[in-house]
């Protein structure tokens, strides 16, 4: 950590850094609660709550997109874009599960300290967000495909589904996040 | 100073005065029983006036600078050739109490323009006043303080009322008003210097039938057209009633030299206010409290521009007002309670003393005609803390300031465009280079003794910046008339220049005055937003308000973290919106019963579901919005977002915009997928739609890390954060929280939020770069059958 926060103090263009202090790196959250000492002012929320695409289904009923309880159809959400003007499109498509959270945090913080001594080199202003304990995902899914049209629904439409993914279960973030401008604005 | 009035060379007074002895003759029937019955004894005497005055100008000199209202003239108000009927009865008491038994009826009192003698090219408008009266005015000797002063007993109905402004032919005017006042014991004393005038106990209700607008100049004072007939259109009506108590003071003097200064203290025991459209209500009940009026001087004099003015100058205004409950829509439901206290006095921001003054002059806009008003504003809002209520949760936006000064003005304009500028039908807002910010300190929950937290961010769910500095240009035009029947149509142009607003603040004072507030701010802010034919009404459901168009661009010429001015910046950001068809709805209740974390309608399906049941009550707010993003016309009326870096520096010592490379997102629209209705247009009719429910309720929040937190709290991680008003903080931390302690967990914002929408597309993803111009990366991105559902709590970090 001390060593990665060293490295962004070289100038990059934008400059994030994450921070994870895994349960088996003791020293690692003293030096959290050692720099958290120089934070001078308390704004920031404190954020927690769950997040769902297409629980049901979208707005959408017609051929191709249907409500989640007719399998013929389907219910997710889509999303295609292409890198040619002439070319196909790349689409993730049937999109949907939930995802829930607890004490994502948003603040603006001021280091001058900790980090190994990095902190007080550093000595600036950064946009710190302190990532969730553990984020809990269920029943996330998509597919990856190729298609040749951006609309399910145009004429002469075809896809090929390439592969899916299914994910189930929990994330474990720790750290903060923190963000910061660098180089020329 | 002094006072005069200079009649027309041929004056046209008419007064027919007839005294005669009280007999029971048939006129007297127009005297009500009521007011009969206060009077004791037969005798006194009649006056009956059929009156007709005119002046062409009563002037008011002040330290030699005047003010004169000109063509001012009292009689009727239905035909201005005839007078009006005033008769008043006159008795004397047993107890030597002077009663006045009056009857007016169709009265008109007006000026036909108000000009000050420094400045004698513009007006400020006219104002007429229509009423007829009924009551009754009992004197006694004998004041408050003694044998010197008067007591007066006073009751009156003032029916079929209408009070006007007029400017350049076009006028809104307050149509049909009643209004029932009683003020009983009340005195008026000379104490030293001062008039002292005591109103213990005053009560009244009023009701405005409609308040409407003509741009006909052949109307005046009608509320049907004089050509076409019709009822002229209305922006609603109004009614409330009261229950004050006030003191006054009045004496001579003003801020320099001759003038008049006011000292007043009101308490308002109850009140409530309804603004009625169609029917339907948007009501303020319960609403009680005060404010202290402080050294407020009237002076003729100049502005800080040596331009004539009357000005207003206070030396501070205090008081705290709380609604109960604000109730919206047909079915009367309530968003809940709002309290706020406030202190309006000198102070020093940003290295500047701003004071609270209105200099009024005459003109208005100076190209919508020779009448109209201007008021050179300066405000200083130096404290102020305003609290929400939902359910008995209070959440306390604490430590509000606010600074301004510039030149507001206003004039009642019709649709045309005149003199080079683009003018609306209705009352024409303006403002003229208004340098203006606000700042809030941060939030306090439960009460005003509560620690003081960040968490000011949470304004940002309901579109308001936590800071706000900018200088601010154009004008808000108000139409009569909603999309159907009564309403507001609202037609404007904004400009903001070298904005700063955050979007993350920490407090400007932390307790140990004041410091430079850090956060993430948008800066070097300039942002233009156009309105045209905005309907504003209120429904059975609640507020709606749909824009015919609307378009913005906001140039955030720097987005910087930490200082706003200073601190380090991530590059610029330039977001257009472009608009047809959008609309938003207001609806009172907040989410109700949710499940969160799982699905299920009751608690225990919630439960087995792995969610937690809540329940948030019957009050809050949820917003409705439908956003149709139109497809690009040019380049101002367009959806694109752009950022830019490394841009090259200028002469000034600041970053040339255009100079640096570029990544934009270029024509973001909306669209139904596809052209259903064979018109060869894809249909948007959907949009994007979202509904926001904000309830102020109770949430889990726990420890990230061991040891103390930032007040010095100690806890472990993952202990549970519970309001506590015995410990120091406020509050402590408890790893196995009692069922006691899960009822003070802390309050925040609790957030139901639904976005939907059929087709969102993107034309095209460019890099660009200066010299080589603009490369496509991505040609389109198109998005369809999205729809998005979140439960979230925002609660400022323990």
């Amino acid at each position: 950590m001390i060593k990665t926060l060293g490295r962004l103090g070289r100038p990059i263009a934008f400059g994030a850094c994450l921070a994870l202090t895994l349960p088996s790196a003791a020293e690692l959250t003293r030096l959290d609660d050692e720099s958290l000492s120089a934070v001078s002012g308390q704004g920031g929320i404190y954020l927690s709550g769950d997040i769902s695409i297409n629980e049901m289904g979208g707005p959408v009923e017609n051929r191709y997109f249907g409500r989640c309880e007719d399998t013929t159809k389907k219910c997710g959400a889509r999303f295609a874009y292409r890198l040619k003007e002439t070319g196909g499109w790349m689409v993730l498509d049937d999109i949907r599960g939930n995802f829930a959270f607890e004490g994502l945090t948003l603040r603006v913080r001021h280091i001058d300290s900790g980090f190994g001594g990095d902190g007080e080199l550093f000595d600036r202003d950064v946009l710190e967000l302190g990532l969730p304990d553990i984020v809990r995902f269920n029943d996330v899914r998509f597919k990856i495909a190729a298609s040749n049209t951006p609309r399910p629904t145009d004429p002469g439409f075809q896809q090929t589904d390439i592969f899916s993914v299914q994910m189930r279960g929990a994330v474990i973030m720790e750290g903060n996040l923190l963000v910061f401008p660098e180089g020329n604005p | 100073m002094h006072v005069c009035a200079r009649n027309k060379p041929t004056p046209r007074l008419l007064c027919l005065v007839a005294l005669m002895p009280m007999t029971a003759g048939a006129e007297m029937k127009s005297l009500d029983d009521q007011a009969l019955a206060g009077i004791s004894g037969q005798s006194g005497i009649t006056l009956e006036l059929d009156l007709q005055m005119e002046a062409d100008r009563l002037s008011y000199f002040d330290d030699g600078q005047g003010i004169h209202l000109e063509g001012f003239r009292v009689g009727s108000a239905s035909d201005p050739s005839e007078q009006a009927f005033h008769l008043v009865r006159v008795d004397i008491t047993d107890d030597a109490a002077l009663n006045l038994d009056y009857l007016v009826e169709d009265r008109r009192i007006e000026f036909g323009d108000i000009r000050l003698a420094g400045a004698p090219g513009l007006s400020m408008g006219g104002l007429y006043f229509d009423h007829s009266l009924e009551g009754r005015l009992s004197i006694r000797a004998g004041g408050a303080t003694g044998g010197s002063g008067y007591t007066f007993d006073s009751a009156y109905t003032m029916t079929g009322g209408r009070l006007g402004y007029r400017t350049n032919g076009n006028e809104v005017f307050l149509d049909d008003i009643t209004l029932n006042v009683e003020a009983l014991g009340v005195t008026l004393d000379v104490v030293g210097d001062t008039l002292q005038l005591e109103a213990p106990h005053t009560v009244g209700t009023y009701e405005i039938g409609a308040i409407r607008y003509s741009n006909n100049p052949l109307n005046h004072g009608r509320s049907r057209d004089i050509v076409s007939g019709a009822e002229l259109p209305s922006y609603g009506g109004l009614s409330g009633a009261f229950d004050i108590t006030a003191s006054t003071s009045l004496s001579a003097g003003g801020r320099a030299g001759e003038g008049l200064r006011i000292d007043n203290e009101t308490v308002i025991n109850s009140a409530h206010f309804l603004y009625i459209d169609d029917g339907r209500a948007l009501a303020l009940r319960d609403i009680t409290g005060y404010y202290r009026v402080n050294d407020l001087r009237l002076d003729v004099t100049s502005d800080w521009h040596g331009r004539a003015a009357l000005g207003l100058t206070l030396g501070s205004l205090e008081g705290e007002f709380a609604v109960g409950d604000i109730q919206l829509g047909g079915a009367g439901r309530s968003l809940g309670g709002v309290n706020v206290s406030f202190l309006l006095e000198d102070q020093v921001f940003n290295g500047r003393t701003y004071s609270n003054a209105v200099y009024l002059q005459g003109g208005g806009h100076p190209d919508a005609g020779a009448q109209g008003l201007r008021l050179a504003t300066e405000w200083s809002l130096r404290l102020a803390d305003l609290s929400y209520v939902d359910d008995g949760n209070r959440v306390i936006f604490s430590g509000l300031q606010s600074w301004g000064r510039g030149d507001v003005t206003v004039n009642v304009t019709r649709d045309e465009t005149r003199n080079g500028t683009r003018f609306y039908d209705g009352l024409r807002i303006g403002f003229e280079g208004v340098e203006a910010g606000y700042r809030i300190n941060g939030l306090r929950v439960g009460d005003e003794e509560a620690p003081l937290q960040g968490g000011t961010e949470l304004l940002l769910a309901l579109g308001f910046y936590p800071a706000y500095e900018f200088t601010l240009d154009g004008h808000v035009t108000l139409g009569a008339g909603g999309a159907s029947g009564e309403g507001i149509t609202i037609n404007s142009d904004i400009r903001i220049r070298d904005g700063r607003a955050a979007l993350i603040a920490a407090p400007y004072d932390e307790g140990g005055g004041e410091i430079a507030q850090k956060g993430l701010w948008i800066s070097d802010l300039n942002y233009n937003a156009h309105i045209r034919d905005m309907t504003v009404d209120v429904s059975d459901d609640g507020l709606e308000m749909v824009a015919a168009e609307s378009w913005s661009t906001m140039d955030v010429g720097n987005l910087r973290v930490g200082d706003k001015a200073t601190g380090s910046s991530f590059g610029r950001f330039v977001v257009q919106t472009y608009e047809t068809g959008s609309s938003m709805t207001i609806v009172p209740g907040g989410a109700g019963d949710v499940c969160v974390g799982g699905a299920g309608t009751s608690a225990a399906s919630c439960s087995g579901a792995g969610g937690v049941w809540e329940q948030r009550g019957d009050e809050g707010i949820t917003i409705g919005m439908k956003q149709i993003l139109a497809r690009a016309v040019d380049d101002t009326r367009k959806n694109s977002f752009a950022w830019e870096t490394n841009r090259q520096p200028g002469g000034d010592g600041g970053l040339i915009n255009g100079s640096g490379t570029r990544l934009v997102l270029n024509d973001i629209y909306t669209s139904d997928g596809g052209d259903f209705d064979n018109d060869g247009v894809d249909d948007n009719t959907f949009g994007i739609r979202t509904d926001l429910a904000v309830d102020v309720y109770q949430t889990r929040v726990v420890k990230k890390s061991d040891g103390p937190d930032s007040l010095g709290v100690p806890g472990a991680r993952g202990d549970e954060k519970i309001m506590d008003a015995s410990a120091a903080a406020g509050y402590r931390y408890e790893s196995s929280p009692s069922a006691a302690d899960l009822e003070n967990r802390p309050l925040g914002f609790a957030v139901r939020a639904q976005s939907r929408f059929k087709e969102l597309s993107i034309n095209n993803v460019d890099l660009v770069h200066p010299v080589g111009g603009p490369q496509t990366v991505v040609y389109g991105v198109k998005m369809q059958n999205f729809d998005i559902k979140a439960n979230l709590t925002a609660t400022p970090i323990p």
